[in-house]
């Protein structure tokens, strides 16, 4: 047996986490509000929907996931005054005016025979941007004093990505004609084109800055 | 989408077929039995046990899709917030989950009645579960839908469970008790929201524990359920207990239940004597 007195690491030799990290405290506060934001306005939708979709598969998903939604919700909220955000309502705002004409217009149909619409919006515009942002911060904030936004978003990724799977293979099993093609096309189209305005889920800045290879324009790196 | 949706505009595929609440329990393959006009416990043994069971089974599953849809509508149509007319954040997260749970119960439900021998549309829907999910006031949907309907589930899920131990079934038994510790959660959801949001607001309480009764009420119908051995479906205290219901309220739904009962009773004698004369 190895000697108890034996001085050791206080990182195992697998462990490669790093100190600094791209978002101060209050940064990522704002990120979490916005996200908090967003995850509600999801659960929400998709309980709504469920009383106007026919179709009973889609139904029982929908059911299913609104559930994941309102617990990332959940883990947001009880996140921000770990953050030193003791005021849970302040920052749970959308990023911009912008994100919410998208949120309107994703929310919009309400028609049995919108189902093809209702999903686009969720499963090929929203959630592949959640899926986004989500990555970006988990890449980007400090692993050891981030931690335990790295294990919320660690675990709303897995939903987010099973979901995403669920709700992509319900399109192409109702998408059954070029037209449908199309119309889903022209939704998605439609969508995106608000989202790019709004700059993401967390606004400008959501997956960082591409041509300065910067994380977020407004935040500062911090180094130890 | 609109803020509340109409029981009208409940989507459905052509499978399921819509009726009165009164048409559905007057089906003569129903639990109640109203061909042979006989107040019987659910058992093996009682001749038409095939049908009742399959057609119970049926108003199960159809009751878990507006279940499910009922609460997804409380997360939609209500802004968050502490006033009257909105939902609590925490309250919308406890539907969020229901929405869940009750995605799993039609699961469990349509994978049972292909297990009992049924199909979606053998047997028709009734929508009260759904409109009693429509109230304006969030604190009446919960006293309606989880603790009036809900608790009716419990009852509904307790005489099953035994019917499948007695007629040698484990599977119904195993489906059956799972659901019915997920609406011990759901009942215990509206007894605790009740007394949370009501706790300064006697009026508002009053009001909810009214719509309760009138809920409770209609869905002892004809003595369909009681707390008699021979009740189609026995109120199972115990669980409602569990739930946040105290002495006196298991008490009162048995009087609702037994004064359906007499009622139920006192037409069949008036119809018998018209018959006689
Ligand atoms: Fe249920
Ligand atoms: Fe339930």
């Amino acid at each position: 047996m190895a000697d108890p007195n034996r001085p050791r690491a206080a990182f195992t030799p697998w462990d490669r986490r790093e100190l600094p990290g791209s978002f101060s405290v209050e940064e990522s506060a704002k990120r979490v509000g916005h996200y908090k934001w967003i995850e509600m306005r999801t659960f929400e939708v998709l309980g709504g929907w469920v009383a106007t979709v026919p179709e009973l598969d889609v139904k029982l998903r929908l059911g299913t996931h609104t559930y994941h939604h309102a617990w990332h919700a959940e883990l947001w909220h009880k996140r921000l005054p770990e953050l030193r955000e003791m005021n849970q309502e302040r920052l749970n705002v959308p990023p911009n005016d912008e994100l919410v004409a998208f949120v309107d217009a994703m929310t919009e149909p309400e028609a049995p025979d919108l189902t093809i619409e209702k999903l686009v919006g969720v499963y090929r515009v929203l959630i592949p941007h959640k899926i986004a942002a989500y990555t970006f911060h988990l890449n980007n904030t400090s692993t050891i004093t981030d931690a335990p936004t790295v294990r919320s978003l660690n675990f709303a990724l897995a939903d987010e990505f099973d979901d995403w799977r669920d709700g992509e293979m319900l399109l192409q099993s109702l998408i059954e004609t070029p037209d449908e093609v199309q119309r889903a096309a022209d939704r998605q189209a439609e969508l995106e084109k608000l989202l790019l305005a709004a700059g993401g889920i967390a606004g400008p800045g959501s997956i960082g800055s591409p041509a300065q290879g910067e994380p977020d324009p407004e935040s500062e790196q911090v180094t130890p | 989408m609109r803020k509340s949706l109409p029981v009208e505009d409940l989507a459905r595929d052509e499978r399921f077929v819509r009726v009165p609440i009164t048409d559905r329990m007057n089906d003569p393959r129903s639990v109640t039995n109203t061909r042979m006009r006989t107040q019987a416990k659910l058992t093996p043994k009682r001749p038409d046990a095939s049908d009742a069971a399959r057609s119970l089974m049926h108003g199960i599953f159809v009751g878990e899709i507006q279940a499910l849809e009922g609460a997804g509508r409380t997360c939609w149509d209500f802004e968050t917030g502490d006033g009257r007319d909105e939902a609590p954040f925490a309250l919308k997260l406890d539907m969020a989950r229901q929405c869940w749970d009750e995605a799993r119960h039609c699961e469990i439900s349509v994978k049972l009645s292909d297990w009992m021998g049924t199909e979606i549309g053998e047997f028709s829907e009734g929508t009260f579960l759904y409109e009693a999910a429509c109230n304006p006031d969030p604190v009446l949907r919960l006293t309606g839908v989880n603790r009036a309907l809900e608790g009716l589930a419990i009852d509904v899920f307790n005489t099953m469970r035994d019917f499948g131990d007695a007629a040698g079934d484990p599977v119904l038994e195993f489906c059956e008790d799972w659901m019915l510790a997920d609406e011990v959660t759901h009942v215990k959801m509206g007894s605790d929201w009740l007394r949370r949001l009501t706790a300064d607001d006697p009026e508002r309480r009053k009001n909810a524990l009214e719509f309760q009764r009138v809920v409770d009420k209609l869905f002892s119908l004809g003595g369909f359920r009681g707390e008699d051995d021979e009740s189609p479906v026995k109120l199972a205290r115990r669980f409602r207990e569990l739930a946040g219901f105290g002495d006196d309220e298991i008490d009162e739904i048995a009087e609702v239940a037994h004064e359906a009962l007499r009622e139920a009773q006192a037409r069949r004698d008036a119809l018998a004597a018209d018959a006689a004369s």
